[in-house]
């Protein structure tokens, strides 16, 4: 089967910081796969290469084998196989606009009828426990941990066969964190998505990814099955990493 | 609407915006519905030329006999309607034209830049004066002109505002999920670009107001037999040692036009975007 993501010495430089200094890495196809590393180390940049906001100075990325090349109609394309969950997510909703409206635009993309569009959406906003009132609401009138959920139920209508998200645990609570976490796995379980998590925080690699890489200054040092890659890490930086977060103790999702 | 309300009531709880505000429909009055209830501003009465302010004629009258109050407020309708068709069209083209070189950038954005110098290079009065050459003098020229100078003002601004819109989230989330880019301009940029351009553009309404004024007055804006501020101004000068009284009647109007359309921009700059210093 062909990787969902598959990067290949991607290189690219801010000025004098080499943000990504020759990446290579494959994704496989279904599984929960964690990308790690410290602030700084590259993660949100080789995210923003593999959607196509960033170009690189070198390299090769595949989704689902097909090279990535810029422009509309590979945009529209990929936007059916590839959706981003960003750091903030509540900045991800366009504040002037009801959610109702940011979600028949997908429909819209979709060129699917809105009833159609809106059908789908229930069961989606079911799933995150969204009451169905929220549509009507404007960004700026939902708590930050609807906000999140409403951006991942967007993500979601477009029917992705890859999910990226950033720090999707990142300012919530630790007992909300797991909430979160279980509910993205149950997601990709059920639809057979591709889960890319990004994180700083090894922990909750431990509880959902299968495999993952250690990133610093823009290399991967380190990867492999969460198990033995946390369990035994072979580098100093992994070991300080895991270090940093003591071991949550909880129900294990992963399977 | 709630919002327009709600901006209303800010606006007069401060002093400078009240007297905006009070100028501002007490001329909304005078223009619009002076023309409705008042006598036939163009209706000749010799015998009764240069008449003072009386009863029958509030303001008094020019040297045909012509009700000057009626005059004026034509007048002053006239002026209104071009000065808000002038900042509306330019702030529409120049807020596109802004956001589609913000978001585009490279070639697209200096050239666009380029062009904005250029036109913004020329001072108004040279640029009039050329485009009088060109097209003849009148309104249409006049909106023309004053269009076409005022389009860079609210282009740089909408360009600034695209340029960091186009690095937030939301704006990539939407193209992520590949949403038309029209949509996304028309819906998620012109929205966040509107405040600051709604500020710009009623700061610049006395702005053309005057500019429209003193253009008439030299006899290169609004043609006869339409009449604005400039134009009463001017033929109220040409009489002015008959009777002073057609000249300050305009003037006037033409003072309280523009101070209260300045306090009203200020004073909605301050409520909607508070953290511009309104430099352009
Ligand atoms: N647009 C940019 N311009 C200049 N430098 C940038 C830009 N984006 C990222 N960088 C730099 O590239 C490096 C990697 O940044 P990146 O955001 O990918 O890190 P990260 O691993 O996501 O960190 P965090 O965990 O804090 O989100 C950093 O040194 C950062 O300063
Ligand atoms: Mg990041």
């Amino acid at each position: 089967m062909t990787d969902a993501i598959a990067i290949s010495n991607a290189q690219l430089r801010f000025g004098e910081t080499a943000a990504l200094d020759g990446v290579s890495l494959t994704i496989p196809q279904g599984t929960c796969f964690g990308i790690v590393g410290e602030s700084g180390s590259g993660k949100t940049t080789l995210m923003r290469a593999v959607l196509g906001l960033q170009k690189l100075d070198q390299g090769e990325i595949r989704i689902l084998g097909k090279p990535l090349v810029h422009g509309r109609a590979a945009l529209r394309e990929r936007a059916s196989f590839i959706q981003p969950i960003f750091q903030d997510p509540a900045a991800s909703l366009s504040p002037r606009s009801r959610i109702r409206t940011l979600m028949n635009e997908v429909g819209t993309v979709l060129r699917e009828p809105h009833a159609a569009t809106h059908e789908r959406l229930a069961v989606i906003l079911g799933r995150l426990s969204l009451p169905p009132g929220v549509i009507d609401k404007y960004p700026h009138e939902i708590s930050g941990g609807q906000a999140r959920r409403v951006a991942i139920a967007r993500a979601l209508l477009m029917k992705p066969s890859i999910l990226i998200a950033d720090e999707p645990t990142a300012g919530l609570d630790v007992s909300v964190q797991g909430d979160l976490l279980n509910l993205l796995q149950d997601i990709r379980r059920s639809q057979n998505i591709t889960l890319v998590v990004i994180s700083h925080n090894l922990a909750i690699m431990r509880l959902i990814a299968e495999n993952a890489v250690v990133m610093r200054a823009g290399n991967v040092i380190e990867g492999g099955e969460v198990g033995s890659l946390f369990g035994s890490p072979q580098e100093v930086y992994t070991r300080d990493l895991l270090a940093a977060w003591p071991s949550i103790r909880a129900v294990n999702t992963k399977g | 609407m709630s919002g327009f309300f709600a901006t209303l009531k800010r606006i007069g709880s401060e002093r400078d915006g009240w007297l905006g505000l009070a100028f501002t429909l007490a001329i909304l009055v005078f223009a619009l519905i002076g023309p409705l209830v008042g006598p036939d501003p163009n209706a000749i009465d010799i015998k009764a030329r240069f008449a003072a302010p009386e009863l029958a004629h509030l303001l008094g009258t020019d040297n045909l006999g012509r009700d000057l109050a009626a005059r004026t407020s034509v007048g002053t309708r006239y002026a209104l309607t071009l000065a808000v068709m002038i900042v509306v069209i330019s702030s529409i083209i120049g807020s596109l034209i802004g956001i589609v070189a913000g978001i585009a950038g490279g070639w697209v954005d200096r050239a666009v830049t380029a062009v904005f110098d250029i036109v913004n290079a020329f001072p108004p009065l040279i640029l009039a004066f050329a485009l009088i050459a060109l097209y003849g003098k009148g309104s249409a020229t006049f909106v023309l002109l004053v269009t076409v100078v005022f389009i860079p003002q609210f282009g740089r601004m909408a360009r600034a505002r695209a340029q960091t819109l186009r690095n937030l989230s939301f704006i990539e989330a939407e193209r992520m999920l590949a949403v038309h880019p029209v949509t996304i301009v028309v819906r998620h940029y012109l929205p966040n670009v509107a405040g600051p351009i709604i500020v710009l553009a009623s700061m610049n309404l006395p702005v053309v107001i005057a500019f429209e004024a003193s253009l008439s007055f030299l006899g290169f804006g609004v043609q006869p037999p339409n009449s604005s501020l400039g134009t009463l101004i001017k033929d109220g000068f040409v009489s002015i040692n008959q009777s002073w009284w057609p000249t300050v009647a305009a003037a006037l109007v033409l003072a309280i036009a523009t101070l209260g359309a300045t306090l009203l921009g200020e004073a909605l700059r301050r409520v909607i975007d508070p953290k511009s210093t309104g430099a352009r």
